[in-house]
């Protein structure tokens, strides 16, 4: 119940942070960072895929209403949810994934964690905009944007985890683990 | 019959997947700017005063780059008062300018404003109430293009961005009558594209691009300098334009009406009736 709680507050955190803070930051054009992606990356391993969808679908219609996107964070969200029960074996090895636990560097330690998160983050990045554009005129500024967001955006998942893993120190759940 | 729950339960997340995704490819596909921003108008409802809230705060930090454009502005509608004033009869003197009478401006804050995105939209805190309605023109207030108004809802309006796909207007190349279309290939915030001209015109860079021939903006906004000029496969010049105006640092806007924009696009659209012998 505490998790649910937990991940309630976390997910409305990263909303609210990527519809009044990055939406609106302006970093150039190729910087556009879709942190409210943290949400998805740092549900714990056991979820069902098919809650993992659930909360993708959530998360992509709501940014699509509040950014007014016509389905785009919907498509992208949806996607990189599907992929992530299937990636996650693929990467941490099928042992530690059935183990469960958040997947955050200090369960499954920084290299895994950078390399599991750069996939998912380039994933959505390379949806995201290569369907914002929707055009291959310019596709090398297109995968200009893909690379320089997903770095971006997975150092912000990286700052989003600590703060994530910062209020799970304080609570005295954790005091059992 | 195990063996079939087993199936389905083996493929249900995939095929929920498959349904999920067809869904929001479809909605996508058919969604225009115009829906867009429908979906916005609708959140602004929500989320609206949360914007201005943070945008408050924002201009707080800009007040002093605003007072020296207020102050830049101001002293250069006193010279052009001046001006008038010299050409008018010495006994009329209660006469106000409204460019002709047939635009008039009231002043909105920038609530919401992106530049990131290929399809980016300003959201501005005046709406129906305030006389905003679809198709205003929103110029800095030294007369700068920044877009136009797409939808309104009673307390907010939103506009197309000149930094977006579908933004269309016209544009001229000032003091020398050659018009083209303006329009953003969305490579960078500071270039716009002014399309189609033709190939006898005299342009080079450094030329002033305005508005032109345009049912949403007066004429003689201020685009940018022309930059770069190639000639295309279809015979017509294209010039690569450095915006003037500061896309990324917008604060207040003038929305502009023009006052005869019902008619003059019932004329162009062919609705009048010929007139009768």
């Amino acid at each position: 119940m505490l998790r649910v709680i937990e991940y309630t507050l976390f997910f409305l955190v990263v909303t609210v942070l990527q519809v009044f803070l990055f939406n609106n930051l302006n970093l150039g054009i190729y910087i556009h960072p879709l942190v409210y992606i943290a949400f998805i990356i740092l549900l714990p391993m056991e979820t069902l895929p098919v809650v993992v969808l659930g909360l993708g679908l959530l998360s992509g219609v709501i940014m699509d209403i509040s950014t007014g996107s016509g389905g785009l964070y919907t498509i992208t969200t949806v996607f990189t949810s599907f992929v992530r029960p299937y990636l996650l074996p693929l990467i941490l090895g099928r042992d530690e994934v059935k183990e469960g636990g958040i997947p955050m560097p200090s369960r499954i330690g920084y290299g895994k964690f950078f390399r599991y998160a750069g996939i998912i983050v380039f994933l959505q990045c390379l949806i995201f905009f290569t369907f914002e554009s929707l055009a291959f005129k310019y596709y090398y500024l297109t995968l200009l944007r893909i690379l320089a967001s997903s770095v971006v955006t997975v150092g912000l998942v990286f700052f989003t985890q600590m703060v994530l893993s910062g209020a799970r120190d304080r609570s005295p759940s954790q005091t059992y683990q | 019959m195990n063996r079939l729950i087993d199936f389905i339960r083996s493929i249900y997340v995939p095929l929920l997947f498959i349904v999920i995704e067809v869904v929001a490819l479809n909605y996508y596909a058919s969604s225009t700017s115009y829906t867009k921003a429908k979906l916005l108008t609708a959140s602004n409802h929500v989320m609206g005063g949360f914007h201005r809230t943070l945008s408050d705060i924002g201009d707080y930090f800009g007040l002093r780059r605003e007072n020296d454009m207020l102050l830049t502005e101001l002293a250069s509608l006193h010279n052009r008062l001046e001006e008038l004033t010299q050409l008018l009869p010495r006994e009329d003197t209660g006469f106000e300018y409204t460019h002709g009478g047939e635009y008039s401006f009231t002043v909105a804050s920038v609530i919401n404003n992106s530049v990131t995105r290929q399809e980016n939209f300003i959201t501005i805190d005046k709406g129906e109430r305030d006389g905003v309605r679809i198709n205003m023109a929103l110029v800095t207030p030294d007369m700068k293009m920044v877009g136009y108004v797409l939808d309104c809802s009673e307390n907010f309006s939103i506009a197309i961005s000149v930094l977006n796909r579908e933004f269309r207007t016209g544009g001229k190349i000032k003091g020398k009558d050659y018009f083209g279309s303006l329009f953003w290939d969305s490579t960078s915030p500071d270039y716009i594209t002014l399309s189609e001209i033709p190939k006898y015109a005299d342009i080079e860079p450094g030329d002033t691009i305005v508005s032109g021939y345009s049912s949403i903006f007066p004429p003689d906004v201020l685009v940018g300098t022309v930059e770069d000029i190639r000639m295309t496969q279809s015979n017509y010049y294209e010039a690569r334009v450095k915006l003037d105006t500061p896309m990324t640092r917008l604060g207040k806007l003038f929305v502009v009406n023009y006052a005869d924009i019902q008619e003059r696009m019932m004329l162009e659209e062919g609705l009048f009736d010929a007139p009768e012998n």
